[in-house]
Order: structure tokens, then sequence, then C-alpha cells
């Protein structure tokens, strides 16, 4: 036999037609997969049996939903629940890619906004609509899982993306009653710089929790409820002048937060305010577990700085129905995810869980006992605004709209400020 | 020695291996970059070179990410370097103090990139910082123009430990001969440093620059966990842009950004290969 049969440079070329022949392969491009099981009803007359996996993104709920799963599981003794919780920045990446194969999130949450949009564009929710559960949900709360003419998901969190405030402190301060208009908020605002507090504890270096503010500054400057909606279409821009008014607001605002502000982190913010420090927390409702594992032993209210002359007012505040469950187009066990679906709408379990975590839920007749959710329960009933800021479905375009009034607090002016942002916009439309 | 047929068949293991999960898996990437997929739809569009014309004349974003990412490499390529020099320098004795030295400065090699972000957090935070405790005025993280550096900072406290030990390894390498004939011919510590030990330790220097280079280039996870996700445009560099972008649902420009990152990769590193060759008269 010949010792030679091949050359180096033979299996090298060998080698690379095969990679060639590969890659070329591989160019046949996506797609290809089984389309999903589609959004009909069909498939949750399953059996209620089986490992489910419920995918969402509050890791500080879990010990609360092992509360819930193991009510459900007494109810539902041949299923088992298992939470797959991913931190919130990475669920919003890549939570559709993991649940789209169907193999995780049988059960799972979206975010309202441009995730619940996309899991819809991948066929991966299944259509609701029509099954017992939706009646237990207050309709006009859970339009945010509404799309196509069909009940999606259903929006189960309600919160309130506004300023948390600490009663106490503006009372001692003389400030029981706050301002409904805008100098009068500064006003407040001068007072208590004055008297050595912080006025304002705001997370500018966290975009996630610092960018809650906006919906606040735009709630009653913005031309439309959807504004950002058409600043993403391009028939609105945020060099307008009611974007400018809000960018110069926030730059009056400047001296009131807690020094460095652009560069605190949420825990921080939360800290100042936990403490007793600051006045008022610039994130929302859902910071009032976290404040009270912090320490915080005094009573917590809401306010969302009212950023027009007294009267011009059309909001007083910001709320968000989010944590969108759903079940899995692509799940093998929908019928058992269904269930679960039916057992959180359940109003005594809801009440579990909205008084186990601090947050309000939009499940009908739930008793709220805790007194922070008693608290902030009067903003059930007022005229409060869909967050703006979720209007959003592109993040590179929040991110630069937000980061316009980061920029401003950081000492840029607000006309170059929203000048970037625009053109952000314009390139990422 | 005789050759078989059956000797050819052993490469093939590898040979599929590195097809399946490095060929095919960049061909498609490659792919993707002339479409417009969003990354999951069942269709898309083919858009030719669209993505990358984009992205080189009409991308702010990308644009300042990748500014971001070249001062960042500067920033830890020279100080990690420099300062992982010195501590090699300083602690290549063998002596107990300068082991238990040497473990102490590895010791930030072994954390999570996670945990160093916290770590650091909390270090730079405006108001309940180290720093500010210390009494360094300063935002920091919410600088606008300091941001990137204070997260190289964060990066070469990270690695810098690392990095001592290749220049541990290559300075015990070094014939103490030459150091003593140095000696013998009046060469003072600065001499025998720039003279010996600085022209021996060329490998280990271009391993260093290398490495750090492209840890420069990942710092996805020290970012994200410093800066949140998505990191503000301050602190945005190639990696995590793409990640954004990705998230997006824009999967085909984010395959047209990794080709740019790739590229930039490669220019960066062939620079430096330019660069130790002529520092080396070649």
């Amino acid at each position: 036999m010949s010792n030679h049969v091949f050359s180096r440079r033979g299996l090298l070329k060998a080698a690379g037609l095969t990679g060639g022949a590969v890659a070329l392969a591989a160019c046949a491009g996506p797609g290809g997969e089984a389309a999903p099981r589609g959004s009909g009803a069909a498939g949750f007359d399953g059996p209620v049996e089986g490992e489910l996996s419920f995918a969402h993104w509050r890791a500080e709920d879990k010990e609360v939903f092992d509360q819930v799963i193991a009510s459900f599981t007494r109810k539902h003794p041949k299923v088992t629940v298992r939470q797959d919780i991913s931190a919130s920045a990475d669920y919003q990446s890549t939570a559709l890619t993991k649940i789209r194969g169907g193999g995780v999130g049988d059960a799972f949450t979206a975010f309202r906004g441009a995730q619940f949009a996309n899991i819809a564009s991948a066929g991966v929710w299944s259509d609701l609509t029509g099954q017992s559960l939706v009646d237990a949900y207050e309709p006009a709360l859970i339009t945010a899982g509404a799309g196509g003419g069909k009940q999606l998901g259903l929006p189960y969190q309600l919160v309130f993306n506004m300023p948390v405030t600490n009663p106490d402190l503006l009372a001692t301060h003389g400030y029981a009653n706050l301002p409904q208009d805008w100098d009068g908020f500064l006003g407040v605002l001068d007072g208590l710089r004055s008297k050595g507090v912080t006025p304002i504890a705001w997370p500018g270096g966290d975009s996630g929790n610092g960018g809650q503010l906006i919906n606040s500054m735009v709630m009653n400057n913005a031309p439309a409820d959807d504004a950002f909606a058409r600043v993403e279409a391009g028939t609105l821009k945020v060099t307008d002048d009611w974007f400018l008014t809000t960018l110069r607001q926030y730059e009056q605002l400047k001296p009131y937060f807690q020094d460095g502000a652009t560069g605190s982190a949420n825990e921080a913010a939360m800290q100042l305010f936990a403490t007793g420090k600051a006045a008022f927390l610039a994130t929302g409702s859902y910071a009032a577990g976290p404040v009270r594992k912090l320490g915080a032993r005094f009573p917590l209210g809401l306010y969302a700085p009212i950023t027009v002359a007294a009267g011009q007012a059309r909001y007083e505040g910001i709320f968000n129905a989010t944590f969108i469950l759903g079940v899995n187009a692509n799940s093998s066990k929908r019928g058992a995810a269904l269930a679960w679906l039916q057992h959180l709408s359940d109003p005594a379990v809801a009440g579990v869980y909205a008084n186990g975590t601090s947050q309000h839920v939009t499940v009908k007749g739930v008793e709220y006992t805790n007194a922070d959710l008693k608290a902030f329960a009067p903003w059930l009933t007022r005229k409060t605004l869909l967050a703006p800021r979720f209007q959003f479905n592109n993040l590179d375009i929040r991110t630069a709209v937000e980061e316009a009034a980061v920029k401003v607090v950081g000492g840029t002016k607000p006309e170059e400020a929203a000048e970037a942002a625009q053109r952000v916009v314009d390139q990422k439309r | 020695m005789r050759r078989t047929w059956g000797l050819y068949l052993f490469p093939i293991p590898a040979l599929a291996l590195y097809l399946a999960f490095f060929v095919l898996p960049a061909a498609q990437g490659l792919q993707y970059a002339t479409t417009d997929w969003d990354g999951f739809s069942p269709g898309f569009n083919r858009v030719g070179a669209d993505n990358l014309v984009r992205i080189a004349t009409d991308d702010d974003q990308f644009a300042n990410a990748l500014g971001n990412n070249l001062t960042f490499l500067l920033a830890v390529v020279s100080g990690q370097t420099v300062l992982a020099l010195g501590l090699a320098v300083l602690l290549a004795a063998r002596s107990r103090g300068s082991t238990a030295l040497r473990a102490l400065f590895f010791l930030p090699t072994v954390l999570s990139s996670i945990s160093v972000a916290f770590v650091w957090r909390f270090v730079y935070d405006p108001n309940l910082g180290l720093l500010h405790s210390l009494g360094v005025p300063g935002t920091f993280l919410g600088d606008e123009d300091t941001a990137i550096l204070w997260v190289a900072v964060a990066q070469v406290w990270f690695h810098a430990g690392q990095m001592m030990v290749i220049f541990i390894a290559g300075i015990n390498q070094i014939p103490a001969e030459l150091h003593e004939a140095a000696h013998v011919d009046g060469a003072g510590r600065w001499q025998r440093f720039r003279f010996v030990t600085w022209p021996m330790l060329a490998p280990a220097t271009a391993l260093v620059v290398a490495y750090t280079t492209i840890q420069s280039f990942k710092a996805f996870d020290l970012i994200l966990g410093l800066a949140g996700n998505p990191p503000r445009s301050s602190l945005d560099i190639l990696s995590t842009r793409i990640y954004t972008t990705f998230a997006n649902s824009q999967l085909g420009y984010a395959a047209a950004e990794s080709v740019v990152f790739m590229v930039a990769i490669g220019v960066v590193t062939w620079l430096q290969g330019r660069a130790a060759r002529i520092g080396a008269g070649r």
C-alpha cells in the first residue's frame, strides 16, 4: 500500500470543501422550525398533570409563589410547578428565545409593550378569549394583554410607576398636603432641602428604575396620551416644545436630587429613602416591598409631580398593568398551564400574592390587608395614565429618550440632549 | 513511518465538531448579517450589505460603542499591563510574604464578573460608596466623560493578578547569569530592568497584551452588572451594543454588528502584532 494516499494539501482541500458545503447548507437560513401550534383554544382540555414550568422575572416573589404553588398542588396533586426565574433585564432580552420552543415556560409572563408584541408576533401566546378565567379580571386593566381582537395574556400586577413618598417626613416639615402644580412642587422641594432633607432619591444610574420618573414628567406635558408611541412612529419629535419643557423641568429638579444622582444605583437610592433621609423615591409602588426589607417603618404614600400650572393637569398619576400571564402555545401541558392561571386568578389566591408582595393585582374582588397596599388603594380610582415609557417598542429609542433626561441632570443643555436623542430616534425608527 | 488510510480518520471527530460548532454558526452569522430577520419570524428579507452600510454611516449608538470600546481597551491594556508588571517585579522573589501577596492580588480573578460588578457598584456610589467615604469627589459611573474609565479601573483590579502570574513565570525564566553579568558591568536596578528583564519579558508581554485586548472586548458581564441592561451610552461597548440589538429583536442587524466586531478585534490584534514586530526591530 502506498504511504501517500493523501497529501497534506489534499487533506486540507477536502476539509475546505466539506467546510464550504456545510457553510452553504447553513445558508439555508432561518425558519424551517415547526410552526407554533397556534393561538387556538384547543389543547386546554389536556390533563392537569406533569411538571409545569412557570417562567417569570420576579425573584423577590419566589417565596410567595411557593405558597401559591403549594395551594395549587394540593388541589391538583398530579402537578408540580417549577419556577424558572431570570433577572428582569435578562428576561426582557431572552425570554422569547427560551419559551418559544415550549421546553421552558409552559405558563409564562411578559412585560407590557415590546415583549408582549414580539411574543404575539412569534405566535407563542395561546388565545384565552372565552376562557372563564378572563372574567375574574377588571376589563379595563387587561387591555395590555389583548391583541388582534384576542385576549392573549392577562396582566396580573397593577403598579403605580410614580414616586413613593414618606408622608411622616413630609408632614414633619409642614407638607402634609402636596401641591398640584409645578411651582408649588418646586417650593416643597426647596423647603425640604433648606431643612437638610434630600428631597428626591433618584436612581439615575439605573436605566430601568431611573427611567420611571419620565412617566410622571410627561403625563401632563405631552400633547397626546400616546405621545411616545408617536415619537417612535415619527409624528412627534423629542425636539418639540413639550419634550424640551420636560427636559427643562428635569434641569430644575437637578438641585433636589441626591448628590451624584446620575451615578446612583437603585439599591443606594432605596437605602436613602428607607433610612428616612429622602422624602421621595422616584421609582414606583413596586419599591414598597424592597423598602420594607431595608427596614423602613414609616407609612408610604404616592405622588406624581404635576408639571403644569394649577388646574391644568389632565392626570394625577401613573399606573401600569404588567406581568402578563399566558399559556405557551407550544407547550405540551396546556391543560395544566391553564389550570395554574385559573388558580392565580382566584381572588383569594390573588390576595395571597398581592398582600405577600405589596403589589396590587388586576383580579376583581381581592381583599388587600397589606398596610402599603391599603395606603396606595385610593390611587386605584384616581385619574391615572397608563405608563407612557412602555409605549416604546424599540429599546434603543426608549433608552435614548430617557437618557436625554439623565444627561440634562448631568449638565447637558436640554436642547443638545433632545437633539442627540432625536437623532437616534430617526436612525432607529 | 508507514501511513495507512486509517490514520486519516483520526481528525474527523475534531473536524466534525469544528464544523458543527464553529464553521456552521459563523457561516449562519454571516448569512444573517445580510438579512432583516427579527430572530423569531419564519420569514425575512435579504438586504445585502445594507446593514453594514447603516452601521458605517448612520448609527450613532454603534459608533459611540466602538469609541467607548477603544477607550476602554487602551485604558485596560496600558493600566493592567503596567500594574501586573510592577506587581510581578516586586513579588517575583520567593518568600512567604511574596507568596501571600501574590495570592491576595490573584484573588479577584477567581470571583465571578457579576460579583465584582456589584462590589464596584457600591464602591462607586456617589453617596454611600467607598470612594465617597474616602473623600473622592465625583459621580463616577454617572459622569458622561469618564464613566468608561471607572469601569476600566474595575476591570484592571479584576484581572491584574492573573496577568501578574504570567509575568512572574516570565521573570523566573530569565537566567540569573544575565542579571549577574549586568550587575558586574555596573548596571543599577533600573538599568537591569530596562536592559535585561524588560526585553526578556517580550513573549510574556505579548501574551498579556493579546489576552487583555480580548478581555477588553468581552467585558460584557462586568458592564451589564455595573450599568444595568441596557447600559447608558457612556458605558455601552461593542458586546453590550450587539446584545441590546439582539434583545431589540433585530437579529440580522445584530449579526452585522458582530461581523464588524470580529473585524475590529482582527484589526486591533494585527496592529498589536505589527507594533510588537517594529518594537523588536523586525
